[in-house]
């Protein structure tokens, strides 16, 4: 028993100070991530960008700062996709985890009330989650965010719009009522005004409710040119499927911000997914230099070999918001939260995602892709130019081969 | 014509809601359990489709038959194995041991399955025909349709059979039934079997109409509860009425008020209920 006990306390001991040792020489990044749950799809990328970041970086010889060596460490909580539930995780990551420093989860609502607990303890967070602007409109100095302000997601599409032949007058906007999705509508309520387009029908549905008949109904009652549809993922693969099975053809496109790029989405709907529009903020090209990776596509390539999946722009935004940290780190020459919180503000780097440079409320602002997929595959089509030509106008879905 | 559309939209959508809520509503009238795993097991079923179409070629409409027996075996082993021990315990036991299973088989799912998300997508999944100038989805009027016959088959099974009888006269006076040789631990088995089973069949036509997740099955919880209380726990047509009605009910507020409004809608309709007919909406079978 005596012997026992004292091996044990040996091993305590052990424990103790081998953890002081790592605690001196690593940097705790924290995240809480949905990693189970509905948005567990999409969480994974976040999870998984992190992860091989961090193993990149530290295999690399990790972050200096001065003339030492750190690790990074990563921690990364599972918030079961409850936004309640992650505001606890982030409070206990920072608060009893003691990390050095706070990464992003997926998505605006959860952004946007995570940020809170980074501006209460005055930790800085980077975050590739949230695009909406109700995150960077409430004057916060320790949240940044490397997705492209949501108002704007379709400005690229619109201006493409005006230049095709025949250029849609009329126009349904469908938006979800969550935040990223709310403002995504109201900025392209006024993008649209300003391209002299009408807003035929504007509805907005609950977010992850994935019934449209009632909307799509209307939608062909009032027989609009175009449907610009914000939303996420499960409910975009529904609208498709239901504006084909009740036969509802606006006369020349339609649009989503979310699912297009992301390979699962194309595999959920088989054919169906044709001649659909969406748009990103990244494509994995290999004129994006990196650092770590070289360029963009050999990111991705290292990505989808290790984790079987293809990433998209949610992985490489993740990869970017440590990119950004380390890179602040390393310029401001220590770990404290004040000094890398100035430094993040005025990074200026290329990355695998994009040029780094935050703007002053802390979002990086970004072009967006115009992206189809033409015959199963992901073309990129128009930024402030044609790329590729455009199948359009998209066809009625009685007169598909 | 507008307003036709939506009610038919509304009429079709209500079918499956009706049908996703008649294992509910049988297993609540019967064994007196709130099963809060019952999307959960329409989650399932789905998936049982998704793989028989996906993995095997087998035609939905084929799978769905197999999936079904499928589901009410495992209800039945669930039931024998699992839920008989607490079926004569305080009603918060048994939702207490369902909302645990809901969990379980959730996430058992996610590490099953993943929680990439799947459509059922035979090539006439989009198929419509036009009467009269409105669109019916062929799929959805098959749901429809599957859902009546089911309601059908369920009625005949409890008024004019044996084993139906047996069924209802164990709900009713459980030492009576004993006496006259019932087999409760038996009939209680079968009967969250049948639940379990037409959960199956409403989740492989939900898959074809709509999408599977590991996680859609709280949300066909709730709207399976919210069901089986308006359409009443004693009759499968009322059930299936019940899921017509609330159907409708989203589909016009969805016109005239927006969609964000449904939810409010159907589980507004439920307060209402409750508070008109109480009496109508506890009795059991």
């Amino acid at each position: 028993m005596r012997h026992s006990m004292t091996a044990l306390g040996a091993l305590a001991l052990l424990a103790a100070s081998t953890s002081l040792a790592s605690a001196e020489d690593t940097i705790k990044l924290g995240a809480s991530v949905q990693l189970t749950g509905p948005s567990a799809n999409t969480g994974r990328y976040y999870r998984d960008a992190y992860q091989m970041m961090v193993d990149k970086i530290n295999a690399a010889g990790g972050v200096k700062v001065g003339d030492k060596s750190y690790k990074l460490q990563l921690d990364i909580l599972d918030n079961q996709s409850d936004v309640n539930l992650s505001v606890r995780q982030y409070v206990q990551l920072v608060s009893s985890d003691k990390v050095n420093f706070l990464l992003g989860p997926f998505a605006s609502n959860f952004a946007l009330n995570d940020s809170s607990v980074a501006e209460k303890y005055q930790v800085p967070m980077v975050q590739g989650g949230g695009a909406s602007t109700e995150i960077y409109t409430r004057g916060y100095k320790y949240i940044f965010g490397t997705l492209p302000p949501a108002d704007d997601y379709y400005a690229s599409t619109i201006d493409m719009l005006q230049k095709l032949d025949p250029a849609p007058k009329t126009v349904a906007l469908v938006a979800a009522d969550d935040s990223f999705d709310v403002s995504v509508a109201k900025g392209t309520r006024k993008l649209l005004k300003e391209a002299g387009m009408t807003v035929a029908i504007d509805q907005a549905f609950r977010d992850g409710a994935g019934e449209f008949a009632s909307i799509l109904s209307q939608i062909k009652s009032a027989g609009v040119d175009a449907i610009l549809w914000s939303g996420h993922e499960t409910d975009a693969l529904n609208f498709i499927r239901q504006m084909k099975s009740l036969n509802v053809d606006p006369k020349t496109f339609y649009s989503f911000t979310v699912g297009v790029p992301t390979a699962d989405f194309r595999s959920a709907l088989g054919g169906d997914a044709n001649y659909a529009f969406g748009m990103t903020s990244w494509l994995p090209d290999e004129s994006l230099k990196d650092k770590w990776y070289g360029d963009a596509s050999q990111f991705a390539k290292a990505y989808s070999d290790k984790y079987g999946y293809q990433p998209d722009y949610h992985a490489a935004s993740g990869a970017a918001d440590l990119e950004t940290f380390v890179y602040a780190i390393e310029k401001a020459g220590s770990l404290d939260p004040k000094a890398v919180r100035d430094a993040i503000a005025k990074s200026d780097f290329d990355s695998l995602y994009a040029h780094i440079k935050y703007g002053e409320n802390g979002q990086i602002v970004l072009p967006q892709i115009v992206v189809q997929i033409q015959d199963g595959k992901l073309v990129p089509v128009y930024t402030d130019k044609i790329l590729n030509k455009p199948q359009y106008p998209i066809p009625a879905w009685g007169k598909r081969g | 014509m507008l307003l036709a559309q939506i009610l038919t939209n509304g009429v079709l959508l209500g079918g499956l809601y009706g049908l996703m809520a008649l294992g509910m509503a049988l297993v609540w009238g019967v064994l007196n359990i709130v099963n809060l795993a019952h999307g959960a097991m329409i989650m399932l079923g789905g998936y049982a489709v998704y793989y028989l179409f996906a993995g095997l070629g087998v035609d939905p409409f084929l799978a769905l038959p197999i999936a079904t027996l499928g589901m009410f075996v495992f209800g039945y082993l669930l039931q024998r194995f699992v839920l008989n021990l607490v079926v004569r315990s305080a009603m918060l036991n048994t939702l207490l041991i369902t909302f645990g299973l809901n969990v379980v088989i959730t996430y058992l799912a996610q590490l099953a399955f993943s929680a990439d998300f799947r459509t059922i997508n035979p090539g006439y999944a989009g198929s419509n025909i036009a009467v009269f100038g409105i669109t019916v989805p062929l799929v959805n009027f098959a749901a429809f349709a599957i859902a009546i016959v089911l309601a059908g088959a369920i009625w005949l099974l409890l008024n004019k059979m044996p084993l139906g009888r047996a069924i209802r006269a164990t709900s009713q006076n459980l030492i009576a039934a004993r006496l006259y040789g019932v087999n409760p631990r038996q009939l209680y088995a079968v009967t969250f079997g049948i639940g379990a089973a037409l959960a199956g069949a409403a989740g492989g036509l939900y898959g074809t109409i709509a999408h599977l997740t590991p996680y859609i099955g709280a949300s066909l919880t709730a709207k399976s509860f919210v069901i089986a209380i308006i359409g009443g726990l004693s009759n499968p047509f009322g059930v299936i009425l019940g899921g017509i009605f609330v159907g409708v009910a989203e589909s016009l507020t969805a016109l005239y008020f927006g969609p964000t409004y449904s939810d409010v809608i159907s589980f507004g309709l439920l307060v209402v209920v409750l508070i008109v007919r109480p009496a109508r909406a506890l009795r059991t079978a």
